[in-house]
C-alpha cells in the first residue's frame, strides 16, 4: 500500500521535472543561439571611431591626457552620434514599412534595432561624461553637436564647389574648343561637299 | 578585422594613438587607417579651435548668443562687394566675396548652422552674379548651385542665375528643367520669361 502511494506521488513529479527540465534547456538554448546570430550580424554602423578615440585617451596610462583633449574628444563622440541618430531616424519609416510589406529580412530589422539600443546607451554615457567634467554641460553638449554635424555638411557641399567649378570649366573649354574646330572643318567639308556635289552634278549632266 | 569588430556598450576598441606631450597634439602610430587619421586631425583641430580666449575651461559656449564681430564683418565685406559689383569691378567683386566666404566657413564649428547657411548662400548667389558679369559661366553655374542647395524657396534670383549659366553654354534642356524647378517654389515673372524664350530656342533647334 505504502510502495503504491509512493510510486502515485514520484511519478508525477518525475514528469513535471522532465516536462519542465526539457523546456528549460531548449528556452536556454534558443535564447542562446539567437544572441549568437545577434551578435554575428553587421553591425548598422562602421567603426565609431570618435568614441574609441575618447575611451582610448582616457585610459591612457603612461601620459596624463589634459582634461581640455578630453573634452573636446568627448564633443566630437557627441556629433558622431548626432550623425548616426539622424540616420537611424530617417531610415526608420522606410523600414518599417519595407518591413510590412516583407521586402526585407528580419536580419536587416534586427540589425536596425540593435543600432538603435546601442545609441541610447551611448547618448545616456555621454551626458553622464559631460556632467563629470562640467556640472550641466550634459544639458547643452547635444545642442553644441547638432550644430557642429549641421556645419560640417554644409562646409562639405562649400568643398564640392571648386570642384564642380572646375569640371565644369573643363567641359566648356573643351566644348568650346571643339565647337571652333568643327566650324573650321565645317567649311571645309562643305567645300568638299560642294566639289563633290557638283562633280557628281557635272557626271549625272554628261549621263544624261 | 579588428576594426569591423563590433563595440557593444562597455566595450570599447584600444587604439594605436598618443599625445605630444609638447604640442598636446594626439597622433596615431601607424598610418594605416586614413579614417583614424581624418578623425584626430579633426579633434585636434578641434581643441584648438576651443582655446580660444573667451571659453571657459574648454567647454563650448552653447550655440547662441553668437559673437556679433564676425557677422558684422561679413556684412561689411558683401557690402563692399556688392559696391565694386555696380561699379562693374566684377573681379573685385569676386575677391571680396571670396573673402567673406572663407570668412564666414572659419566660424567657430558650435555657432548656429543656419546662420552660416543663410549668410552662404547670399554670398555665393551673389558671386554667381558677379561670374554672370565676366561671362564666367561654369564658375557661376557652381556658385548659384550650391546657393539652391542651401536655400531652394524664396531663392528665385539664384535659380535665374543658374539657368542663365546653363543657357549660355547651350544646356537648354538643363535651363528648362531648371527654370521649371525654381517655379515650383513661387511665380516669378524673370524666370517665366527666361522659361519662354528657352522653349522658343528648343523649338527652333529641333
Amino acid at each position: 500500500m505504502s510502495s503504491t502511494t509512493a510510486i502515485s506521488l514520484i511519478a508525477p513529479l518525475v514528469y513535471i521535472t522532465v516536462l519542465v527540465g526539457t523546456l528549460a534547456v531548449f528556452s536556454s538554448l534558443y535564447r542562446k543561439r539567437k544572441a549568437n546570430k545577434a551578435a554575428s550580424l553587421k553591425p548598422w554602423f562602421g567603426p565609431h571611431y570618435a568614441r574609441d578615440v575618447y575611451l582610448t585617451l582616457l585610459h591612457q596610462e603612461n601620459t596624463k591626457v589634459p582634461d581640455t583633449i578630453l573634452k573636446a574628444a568627448l564633443l566630437r563622440r557627441a556629433t558622431e552620434d548626432i550623425r548616426r541618430i539622424i540616420a537611424l531616424r530617417q531610415a526608420k519609416g522606410s523600414l518599417q514599412q519595407l518591413l510590412q510589406k516583407g521586402s526585407i529580412s528580419d536580419d536587416l530589422w534586427t540589425r536596425f534595432t540593435v543600432a538603435e539600443a546601442e545609441i541610447e546607451e551611448e547618448l545616456r554615457d555621454v551626458v553622464l561624461e559631460a556632467n563629470a567634467f562640467k556640472e550641466g554641460w550634459g544639458n547643452t553638449i547635444f545642442q553644441t553637436a547638432n550644430e557642429m554635424a549641421n556645419a560640417q555638411r554644409i562646409r562639405d557641399r562649400t568643398d564640392e564647389v571648386t570642384k564642380q567649378a572646375e569640371a565644369e570649366r573643363k567641359w566648356w573649354d573643351e566644348k568650346r574648343k571643339r565647337a571652333q574646330r568643327e566650324l573650321l572643318g565645317e567649311v571645309n567639308s562643305d567645300e568638299d561637299g560642294v566639289l563633290v556635289e557638283s562633280a557628281a552634278k557635272k557626271q549625272a549632266k554628261i549621263g544624261a | 578585422m579588428a576594426a569591423t569588430a563590433p563595440t557593444t556598450p562597455g566595450t570599447f576598441l584600444l587604439l594605436p594613438i598618443t599625445m605630444d606631450e609638447k604640442t598636446k597634439d594626439v597622433t596615431a602610430h601607424t598610418h594605416s587607417d586614413p579614417a583614424l587619421d581624418r578623425e584626430l586631425e579633426a579633434l585636434n583641430a578641434l581643441h584648438r579651435a576651443l582655446k580660444q580666449p573667451g571659453i571657459t575651461d574648454g567647454v563650448p559656449p552653447p550655440p547662441v548668443p553668437v559673437h556679433p564681430q564676425r557677422t558684422a564683418m561679413i556684412e561689411k565685406m558683401r557690402n563692399t562687394g556688392n559696391a565694386a559689383f555696380r561699379k562693374q569691378d566684377y573681379k573685385g567683386a569676386i575677391d571680396m566675396y571670396s573673402h567673406a566666404i572663407l570668412m564666414a566657413l572659419t566660424r567657430p564649428g558650435w555657432e548656429p548652422a543656419p546662420l552660416l547657411r543663410d549668410e552662404l548662400q547670399q554670398l555665393y548667389s551673389n558671386r554667381a552674379q558677379a561670374y554672370i558679369g565676366m561671362s564666367s559661366w561654369p564658375e557661376g553655374l557652381a556658385d548659384a548651385c550650391c546657393s539652391i542647395d542651401f536655400k531652394k524657396a524664396g531663392n528665385q534670383k539664384a535659380h535665374w542665375r543658374k539657368c542663365k549659366c546653363l543657357k549660355e553654354m547651350g544646356r537648354l534642356e538643363e535651363a528648362r528643367d531648371g527654370l521649371e524647378y525654381g517655379l515650383e517654389f513661387g511665380s516669378d515673372p524673370e524666370l517665366s520669361n527666361m522659361l519662354k524664350e528657352v522653349r522658343e530656342m528648343l523649338e527652333r533647334r529641333k
